[in-house]
């Protein structure tokens, strides 16, 4: 190994002094580096610990990092002076301060950086993509060894000096130590003494290793530090937003107990409404119109109906109860009713057969309602065929309309049942409400649409529900419940 | 002489609406909840009810039920403070819905419709 100052044997003393400095060096360093949160900070201090007189003592030194992306090798930081004249002066101007590295460390974390510009132009040239896997930089990042470029070659690892390095640095003797931790390449710490071109030794590349584990350790825990800053940020934020959600919530929650209040409130208030406002026009009708009286009655009767009016307002009556019309994919509808009602289908060996027209278009409905009109329909089938038939489904496109029919090879209705289908309770089965299709019949007055069946005794009955596609919701919107001799039935 | 059963749990109002049908020409009936309702459905020859819905004992939605069972066809008209009994498939059987207002005249108009109307059986078999 050709080194360009060859280690000299330190006599005892000599070399315990030069320990002591070393640690010395490495305690004020990473005692400044502790104070830091700042990664740009904590570099520079790096850099200062490797230039500094009563430090590692080089001229200049250069950090180079590998972004957070992980594809380049980049040059982060430099320090260090431009020519021989600037550097004497800093060099004095540190020897008349007196000031230990301890001291200036104190400083540095401070102040703000003073970026040395030539060397910051340089350093910002490094820019290495880390998939060159054949950059001499980047193998000695990769060694975790520190080496020195000296006569063109990277001792002791042997591999050539790119002759870019020599010319961008300005020297061609350098020492270069890797910046890593136990699972990941860091980056790399570039040091030379390109004003007093003092050969580097041995015992100062060891040392610069050294120092240069120290640093990565710093910059590591820099990172972490951050890292975690941004998580208690974010944690914060999360915070601000649970609270101010739970703000809310409690607006929201006292604004619904009010709103309950209020809605009990208006329906307690209705019923003595009634009676006053009741009897109040009672008493008016049997006023003679020239009875003084009539006035002040007519004040208590439109009062009352000002009230009823409010009351009706609160309780939102002003809007009557309307089907929600949303598209609906009727087919689909259709099939998963026949999915719901697949055990029963089973269990009473009915065989269920299809045959949706696939081009219906998407029919404005009430889902829910046409849902519960349809299982109505199926359930009575099926109950009409205890041993057994075919249930069968169809749709079709009629203009305007869609028509859903169900149709059984069951009983078939008797001529004694058939004035009754559509009669609130009036039910032949011993399990049953009555409903079921007073609810279908007016699903299909909801839908302005009509029902119709036909039915013959032991052959079957067939229902077919007409419904507009688009209903118009002016008209559709729900009439009161109808007795069931004004139902439209055809037989 | 059409006999209307009005079921109302409050004292005022059932004074009110049996004051105001009689003077309409009916006979009226008072019941103060659902299960009187129905107590008195069996043993009064009945044209027509007039129901409340939120009542002790029994409501008027139940109270309906029942009663349809027994006497298919009877019509019964809903008569209540609150809107939302609407959306249920119970109430969807009753003859009208109203809700609960001083002016009684839509009311009464409901009742006359109702007792116009003539029985299912024989509107069907004419159209059969």
């Amino acid at each position: 190994m050709e080194i360009s100052s060859p280690e000299k044997p330190l006599s005892a003393a000599e070399s315990l002094e030069r320990r002591v400095a070393e640690l010395t060096i490495l305690y004020e360093v990473s005692r400044a580096l502790q104070k830091l949160s700042d990664e740009e900070k904590a570099l520079y201090t790096i850099l200062v610990g490797v230039t500094h007189g009563r430090g590692l003592g080089f001229n200049r030194a250069f950090i180079l990092l590998v972004d957070s992306k992980e594809e380049w090798l980049e040059g982060r930081l430099a320090i260090g002076p431009s020519s021989a004249e600037e550097a004497s002066g800093i060099w004095h101007d540190l020897r008349e301060k007196h000031q230990t590295l301890g001291e200036l460390l104190n400083l540095l974390v401070e102040s703000d950086i003073k970026k040395d510009l030539r060397v910051n132009g340089i350093v910002s040239q490094f820019r290495i993509p880390l998939s060159d896997g054949g950059n001499p930089l980047l193998k000695i990042m990769r060694s975790r060894e520190a080496c020195l470029a000296v006569n063109g070659t990277f001792e002791p690892h042997g591999f050539a000096v790119d002759p870019v390095l020599p010319s961008l640095l300005g020297v061609s003797s350098f020492a270069a130590a890797p910046l890593y931790l136990a699972d990941e390449d860091l980056g790399l710490l570039l040091a030379d003494n390109a004003i007093t071109q003092a050969p580097i030794d041995l015992p100062n590349l060891r040392l610069l290793q050294i120092y240069a584990q120290e640093a990565s350790e710093a910059i590591q825990n820099i990172r972490l530090y951050r890292a975690l800053m941004e998580k208690i940020a974010l944690c914060e934020r999360v915070n601000q937003t649970l609270r101010e959600n739970q703000y809310y919530l409690l607006q929201a929650e006292r604004l619904s107990t009010i709103g309950k209040m209020a809605t009990l409130l208006a329906h307690e208030i209705r019923t003595p409404l009634v009676s006053i406002g009741g009897f109040a026009r009672r008493m008016l009708r049997t006023t003679p119109p020239d009875d003084p009286r009539k006035e002040e009655m007519d004040i208590i009767v439109s009062e009352v109906s000002r009230l009823e009016r409010l009351v009706n307002e609160v309780l939102g009556y002003s809007k009557l109860v309307k089907p929600e019309y949303k598209p609906t994919d009727v087919n689909s509808l259709v099939r998963s009713v026949l999915l719901i009602m697949q055990d029963e289908i089973e269990k009473h060996s009915v065989r269920a057969v299809l045959n949706l027209d696939p081009s219906l278009p998407s029919a404005e409905a009430d889902e829910s309602q046409l849902r519960q009109a349809l299982l109505n329909l199926v359930t009575n089938s099926i109950e009409a065929m205890p041993s057994g038939g075919v249930l069968s489904i169809t749709t079709s496109l009629d203009r305007e309309y869609f028509e859903i029919g169900v149709c059984d090879t069951g009983l078939g209705i008797t001529q004694e049942h058939l004035g009754k289908l559509f009669t609130p309770f009036f039910t032949t089965k011993v399990t049953g409400t009555g409903l079921g299709l007073t609810v279908v019949s007016h699903v299909a007055d909801n839908h302005n649409g009509s029902l119709r069946f036909d039915s013959m005794p032991n052959q079957g009955t067939s229902f077919h529900m007409r419904l507009a596609l688009h209903p118009d919701v002016a008209s559709a919107t729900r009439t009161p419940p109808r007795a069931a001799s004004t139902r439209e039935v055809t037989s | 002489m059409s006999t209307i059963l009005v079921v109302d749990d409050d004292k005022n109002l059932r004074r009110l609406y049996q004051a105001e049908l009689e003077a309409e020409g009916y006979r009226v009936i008072l019941a103060e909840d659902g299960k009187q309702a129905v107590k008195l459905a069996a043993s009064e020859s009945l044209d027509l009810i007039v129901m409340d819905i939120r009542m002790p004992e029994m409501d008027g939605l139940e109270a309906m039920a029942r009663l349809l069972q027994d006497r298919v066809g009877l019509p019964i008209i809903l008569n209540s403070a609150y809107s939302y009994f609407q959306e249920n498939f119970l109430a969807w059987a009753a003859e009208a819905y109203i809700i609960k207002s001083a002016d009684l005249s839509p009311l009464k108009e409901k009742i006359r419709a109702a007792l116009r109307a003539q029985p299912p059986d024989q509107l069907l078999s004419r159209n059969s």
